[in-house]
């Protein structure tokens, strides 16, 4: 489980990032994070990661250890070797996988393992038959096997990003975590991934970055849009158009745009009357 | 006028402004150093005289020289690997994305002194401390060879993509394991293509080194010429001759080798 308490980044001149940023996720939800450009996702997403030092707020992972105890991180304020722990358990999915392109898709799945592998077997010896087996098998699961042995600079795309999904399952993790897996993708590709990230949330949480709020509709359990470094809407998934037209207000065009999500309103524009025909969810304004 | 639409026309006359100012130069410099080229038409008839008395060459000594030979080849080779191994460490510490700044720039400073100093110097500081000989002949070419791979290391580290050390950072990673998964990959091919270049410029300065002390081919060379031995002499640059042949041929041999087998696909 993933908690976030009223987190906020600001910079040193005083300008607010983020603001008050609080929401939970456990297993079992696909929550999908959606806003404008610059509006704070991606960082949010970085603190959670311990790669950026929030302002204020708490962040808590949680994970359950192989003896079954739960243990639980802060991540704002754990030491260097502490917060490698925590890496572990998360699985972290990038826009473009950001894999070592000179290696196998298999090695970069395996690599998804090093946090549990000792420095010295990792140079001594690498990786066991084991498991590279268990690497392989995942690729299988993901019909990714024919490119197993293939360098990753030399895959498309859309196969690097289901290379890098399979490391992130490979891991093993507690939490799931996507910063715009799709977002460079085809729609056919886009669809076919967001295919392999919703299983994922059957038993763990899973938080990703979208643009595509047709995508998060069909696949979400929950989305969340972020505005200008606040979370302006928390709730169920398929948001209607006036919210919608709320999130991204000047980039509303584009998003209407995108096939099958809010087409059906796009022409005629979005009217304040239709604000009255919310859908449930809260917006917090 | 000079120009039209801010367009400056001047600049077309600026290479003869610049050889005009080399030549000038080129005049000082040779003023300074007493250049005198009536001394070269003066002294070319002792030039030729010279030249006929390393004929025909001493085969005598082919045997010496032969082995002397293998001694430098040997020298390099084993300097080499270890120049390459300083050069790992030197260049793994310069990259400012995976070593602490203060690190860095200690790394940086002694990479810039290396690059500044010629092996010789290197050696002549190396003879004083570890006495005459092969050990400290083969110290001063493997430190030789910090100040290129180490620099070209540390340049190559750094322009690996920031997103791809972050992400493999993320699966909870200690550096030294970053280094092994994230970094290396992606710099070896080119590390080991620029280490046998490197090699091929090893057995030269070891020829070089040798004249001044630390033995092989080159040593006999300046020993044949300090006694005046012209003819023993030529068959030692005979042997140095196609020693850096040779290693020309097998360095450009083993790089197209490497480079093909990292670009090759699958
Ligand atoms: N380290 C930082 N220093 C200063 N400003 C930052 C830093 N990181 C992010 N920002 C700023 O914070 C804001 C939010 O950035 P963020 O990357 O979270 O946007 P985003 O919602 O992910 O947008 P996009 O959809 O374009 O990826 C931006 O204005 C960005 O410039
Ligand atoms: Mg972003």
């Amino acid at each position: 489980m993933i908690r976030i308490d009223g987190l906020c980044k600001k910079l040193p001149d005083g300008r607010s990032l983020l603001n008050n940023i609080s929401f939970s996720v456990k297993a079992g939800e696909f929550v999908g994070i959606l806003g404008g450009s610059g509006a704070g996702k991606s960082l949010t997403l970085r603190c959670v990661m311990g790669l950026v030092q929030p302002t204020a707020g708490d962040i808590i992972f949680s994970r359950t250890k192989a003896s079954g105890e739960e243990e639980t991180f802060c991540i704002q304020n754990l030491s260097e070797r502490r917060l490698r722990e925590a890496r572990r358990d998360m699985g972290v999915i990038f826009q473009g996988g950001n894999l070592v392109k000179r290696l196998t898709a298999l090695e970069n799945v395996m690599m998804g393992r090093l946090g549990h592998i000792s420095p010295v077997r990792s140079w001594l010896y690498g990786f066991t038959d084991q498991e590279a087996k268990e690497a392989y098998e995942v690729l299988k699961s993901m019909k990714m096997e024919d490119y197993a042995s293939r360098r990753v600079g030399n895959l498309s795309g859309g196969e690097q990003q289901r290379v890098a999904i399979a490391r992130a399952i490979f891991q093993k993790p507690a939490l799931y975590l996507a910063d715009e897996p799709v977002s460079s993708l085809d729609p056919k590709n886009a669809r076919k991934v967001m295919k392999l990230l919703k299983p994922l949330s059957k038993d763990k949480p899973v938080i990703g970055v979208f643009h595509q709020p047709h995508l998060t509709a069909e696949f979400c359990t929950r989305v969340i849009a972020i505005k200008g470094g606040e979370i302006v809407y928390d709730g169920a998934p398929d948001l209607d158009a006036a919210t919608l037209a709320m999130v991204y207000e000047g980039e509303l065009e584009e998003v209407a745009r995108e096939p099958a999500s809010v087409a059906a309103d796009a022409s005629s524009g979005f009217a304040a009357e239709e604000v009255a025909s919310l859908r449930p969810g809260t917006i917090t304004p | 006028m000079s120009g039209i639409d801010g367009y400056d026309f001047r600049r077309y006359r600026r290479p003869a402004a610049y050889l005009t100012s080399l030549a000038a130069l080129i005049a000082l410099a040779a003023w300074q150093a007493e250049v005198d080229l009536g001394m070269f038409f003066r002294n070319a008839d002792k030039g030729v005289a010279q030249l006929g008395a390393h004929f025909p060459p001493d085969s005598s000594v082919i045997g010496i020289m032969v082995k002397e030979s293998l001694i430098t080849v040997a020298m390099a080779l084993l300097a080499t690997p270890l120049g390459g191994a300083i050069s790992l460490v030197f260049g793994i510490a310069a990259a400012k994305n995976i070593s602490p700044p203060f690190i860095r720039s200690i790394a940086r400073g002694l990479i810039s002194i290396e690059r500044a100093l010629p092996e010789i110097v290197v050696l002549l500081f190396l003879i004083v401390v570890f006495g005459i000989g092969y050990f400290a002949g083969i110290m001063a070419l493997a430190i030789g060879c910090v100040g290129m791979l180490g620099r070209l290391l540390g340049d190559a580290i750094e322009e690996i993509d920031k997103k791809t050390l972050e992400s493999v950072e993320l699966v909870g990673v200690t550096r030294s394991q970053l280094v092994r998964y994230a970094v290396l990959p992606e710099v070896l091919p080119a590390f080991i293509s620029n280490l046998i270049f490197r090699f091929e410029v090893n057995i030269r300065a070891s020829v070089v080194l040798g004249a001044v002390g630390a033995g092989g081919v080159g040593y006999e060379l300046g020993k044949a010429m300090d006694l005046s031995d012209y003819q023993q002499a030529t068959t030692a640059i005979l042997a140095i001759v196609v020693l850096v042949l040779l290693s020309e041929r097998l360095s450009d041999f083993l790089r197209k080798k490497v480079n093909a087998k990292s670009a090759a696909l699958a």
